[in-house]
């Protein structure tokens, strides 16, 4: 046999092996749908399931299915009632006493119970947990004390269960937004008689228990997740009887599948910036803004940031709206810290691009068309956005107040590492809402708050978000974090908002009832497949 | 030989500590700590989560109990996927590495090697210029663009194959030929180069002198010799393959182990770290072991001095 005809003859025999063995190895769902089933691409393993561990969106994602507490979250951002079917607030805002459902079970069918929660919270303050997310109950009586080891007795933390259906909270203050908290995953209720039996493994399918609309049937790691319904679950089990959670972290590849209708819906994870522009007019296609901000930061300790009228120059010479033309993802141009969907926003707050007012303020401060101005270092992480939101900015400045600025940019931990030690003058940074209330933003600027890489301080910002943060009139509340709002970004511009993030997904035309939410909050309970005509 | 196997495996340990030892001071070096995240927690929290993992403690102190450990074949704890041992997981991701290394190995090897010797065997000719501008570009392209090539090709347009995941026999193709293009092009040019040496040696020529044929001449005589050169080669490519590949398995969703050689760093995942490193440091050595043997079995002339 000639070289030639051997090498045909092989090429033949790996091609028609791999046409079979694809033949009978892919799945049937190739083509279309799979009844019941709906397949979506989480990117990543989920560090932990362990809900009071947990701080990522990933984690987050697939405990939402899995949980339910106190209250939970509808698609507009409001608390429904979860576990408790009703509570009362007294003593002015101070003690929340919260009424459990009766027919609230774990997934093994025994009831969900007041004590339930009273262990979870004891445990996300027991400082052996340590729990990330263990601040979120701050707000309770003894709660910091216990969490940073001041006292050791859990009985003196403010949280009882007065019996089975009975909760029981205290805080030191009044807090608006507490009830939110109830509904995040960190503060769903816990087995203890679980962990104390399987320890280190309890988040393993084969131990651990749940109250929500799902239960977990697999967890492969680093691959795929997936979840059943839950027949125990208080509203009934959902009609999907079946979610597949994949691990795909490359955005193309997860589109292809998608496209091979392999996945039934995708979001920014799986979408990449060129398919959203060429898909943004496809029925398919949805975008919604999310409680996500992306600003410039300036240390107002380091020169010559310490005079705010640079700062308020600096803001004044960046036009917000090309940023979304950049970007590319629909994003949305953001002229003030409190985003528009929630209260506390308003008009008066913004911060409006004037190049001439900007140069005027620049030379009030000592530099005339931007003679004299010190080296300015922007620092970055490196990440394709970051590096295309800081370089407009840098031409926007050079363009606007003939400033040069250098850009510095680190990878994420080491820029993580630089922003908590020494923050340059300037830098590139996010926020995302914990939580739907202004105080999950403005408390981020505060003096006391360690995200503040700004270094800025000021008496009265702090006392407004401390007052509105208590206020239990929502009209008063708006109007004091409107006027922090306008101090932080017309007045003192410690930051400048520079955009919002926008959720891109697209959804295959058989899965029905999926909603959106703009904290970006995958529920699935209501979601069910229709058969494609 | 079984000598040279127990002195190669002796001479592991002290290697292998000085590959932890200097894999762990230098990682403490580097800026920013696993638990370095977005937002900024509170200092109450940090100093907890510093005391659950012994990262409170001063780092000539957290290496004695880490060597305390290791020594006990406790690998330690992922500091990043909670609850998770770092035995947990490499012992979950290699069997997948380790599959997939395999095949691609294989592949390479059947490729590579008789590309190198039809190249070298039919120099001059327009196959010789093939295979080598096959090579090339198997050296010269990267994984990504190889991967995202065949998956476009055979996942997207032709859809005879899957585009990812890890589900069936047939997941493996793509993913297989992605890791094998560049090891099978590397093969090919050192098999090339080693049976062209060979083949201008006095004892091939006297074979073909005596009659043989010519391919007689190559299969019996030159292979085996030029095959020393490339069974060099092989054994840290055993260990790179078996490991897994960042790229490939990135792209095609495989869940192996070649990831955590990247993310682990970029986590400040300390012990995970330290497990990938020391099992990859280990089966370098094992493998360039295999290696020795192989010479003495391919040309028992080589006595090797461990």
């Amino acid at each position: 046999m000639s070289q030639s005809r051997f090498l045909k003859a092989a090429a033949t025999v790996v091609f028609t092996a791999a046409t079979l063995i694809s033949t009978t190895g892919c799945s049937s769902t190739v083509d279309g749908y799979e009844p019941d089933t709906f397949r979506i691409n989480l990117q990543a393993e989920p560090p932990s399931l362990d809900w009071q561990t947990s701080t990522d969106s990933t984690s987050f994602d697939v405990v939402s299915n899995l949980m339910t507490g106190l209250t939970q979250y509808n698609n507009d951002m409001k608390c429904e009632p979860g576990c408790a079917e009703k509570w009362e607030v007294l003593d002015g805002g101070k003690h929340f006493v919260f009424h459990l459902r009766k027919n609230a079970r774990w997934t093994d069918g025994k009831p969900v119970t007041a004590h339930d929660f009273e262990y979870a919270w004891k445990r996300l303050l027991n400082p052996a947990t340590a729990a990330s997310y263990a601040f979120f109950l701050y707000d309770i009586e003894n709660a910091y004390e216990y969490n940073s080891g001041k006292i050791k007795d859990a009985e003196l933390v403010g949280v009882k269960a007065l019996d089975d259906w009975t909760f029981s909270v205290k805080l030191k203050r009044p807090a608006a937004y507490f009830l939110y908290l109830t509904a995040f995953c960190s503060t769903c209720p816990l087995r203890k008689d679980i962990i104390d039996k399987y320890g280190d493994r309890w988040t393993e399918p084969q131990n651990i228990v749940t109250n929500g609309p799902f239960k977990i049937t697999l967890w492969k790691h680093e691959y795929k997740i997936e979840l059943s319904a839950n027949p125990h679950f208080f509203e009934g089990p959902p009609r999907l009887k079946k979610i597949k959670m994949f691990m795909i972290p490359e955005q193309a590849t997860a589109f292809g599948l998608f496209e091979n209708n392999q996945l039934d819906y995708i979001d920014n994870r799986s979408f990449p910036t060129a398919d959203v522009e060429r898909f943004r007019s496809s029925p398919l296609y949805r975008s919604l803004p999310l409680l996500r901000c992306s600003y410039i930061g300036f240390n107002v300790k380091k020169k010559p940031f310490d005079d705010k009228r640079v700062r308020q120059a600096f803001s004044m010479a960046i036009d917000r709206t090309l940023f979304p033309k950049i970007l590319r993802r629909g994003e949305r141009p953001a002229y003030t810290w409190i985003p528009p969907a929630l209260d506390g926003y308003s008009e008066e707050s913004k911060s409006e691009f004037d190049p001439q007012a900007a140069r005027k303020l620049l030379a009030e401060a000592g530099y005339p068309e931007g003679k004299g101005f010190p080296l300015t270092k922007v620092l970055y992480p490196q990440r394709e956005d970051a590096k295309l939101v800081v370089e407009s900015v840098q031409e926007q400045i050079k363009k606007n107040l003939n400033v040069k600025l250098q850009l510095e940019v680190n990878e994420w931990k080491v820029y993580l590492d630089i922003l908590h030690r020494d923050p340059p003058q300037m830098f590139r940074q996010t926020w995302g809402a914990d939580y739907p209330d202004p105080e999950t933003f403005m408390n981020v600027f505060t003096t006391r708050n360690g995200n503040n890489y700004t270094r800025w301080s000021n008496s009265e910002f702090d006392d407004l978000v401390d007052k509105a943060s208590a206020e239990q009139n929502q009209k008063k509340r708006a109007a004091m974090y409107a006027k922090g709002d306008k101090l932080l970004c017309q007045d003192e511009v410690p930051i400048i908002p520079i955009y919002w993030a926008t959720q891109n997904t697209m959804v295959k035309p058989w899965v029905k009832e999926i909603g959106f939410n703009a904290m970006d909050l995958q529920f699935f309970r209501k979601v069910y497949i229709e058969k494609p005509n | 030989m079984l000598a040279l196997i127990l002195k190669r495996l002796l001479t592991a340990v002290p290697v292998l500590l000085v590959v932890a030892t200097l894999t762990f001071f230098l990682m403490r070096m580097v800026p920013g700590g696993p638990f370095d995240a977005d937002k900024n927690l509170p200092p109450a929290i940090v100093a907890n989560l510093n005391a659950k993992y012994q990262l409170d403690k001063p780092v000539a102190e957290q290496y004695v109990i880490y060597l305390t450990r290791l020594a006990k074949g406790d690998l330690g704890i992922s500091y990043k996927y909670v609850n998770r041992t770092v035995l947990d997981i490499l012992s979950e991701a290699m069997p997948v590495s380790l599959q997939l290394g395999s095949a691609a190995l294989l592949l390479a090897v059947i490729i590579g090697v008789p590309l190198g010797t039809l190249a070298a065997v039919k120099r001059g000719t327009w196959l010789d210029v093939a295979a080598m501008f096959l090579s090339t570009a198997g050296i010269s392209v990267p994984g990504f663009v190889t991967g995202a090539f065949l998956i476009f090709i055979f996942g997207i347009w032709l859809k005879i194959l899957p585009v990812a995941l890890w589900e069936s026999p047939a997941h493996m193709i793509l993913p297989a030929l992605t890791l094998a293009f560049s090891p099978a092009a590397y093969l090919a040019r050192l098999t090339r180069a080693s049976v062209l040496e060979i083949l201008e040696k006095d004892w091939v020529r006297t074979a073909r002198s005596k009659g043989l044929s010519h391919w007689s001449t190559v299969m019996k005589h030159t292979l085996r010799n030029a095959l020393v050169p490339v069974v060099t080669v092989l054994g840290p490519l055993t260990a790179i393959l078996i490991t897994g590949s960042f790229v490939v398995e990135y792209l095609y969703a495989i869940p192996g182990m070649g990831r955590f050689f990247v993310t682990a760093v970029t986590n400040r995942d300390y012990d995970l770290i330290m497990g990938t490193t020391l099992i990859f440091a280990a089966l370098l050595i094992v493998t360039n072991a295999i290696v020795d043997v192989a010479y003495q079995i391919l040309d028992p002339r080589m006595k090797v001095e461990g």
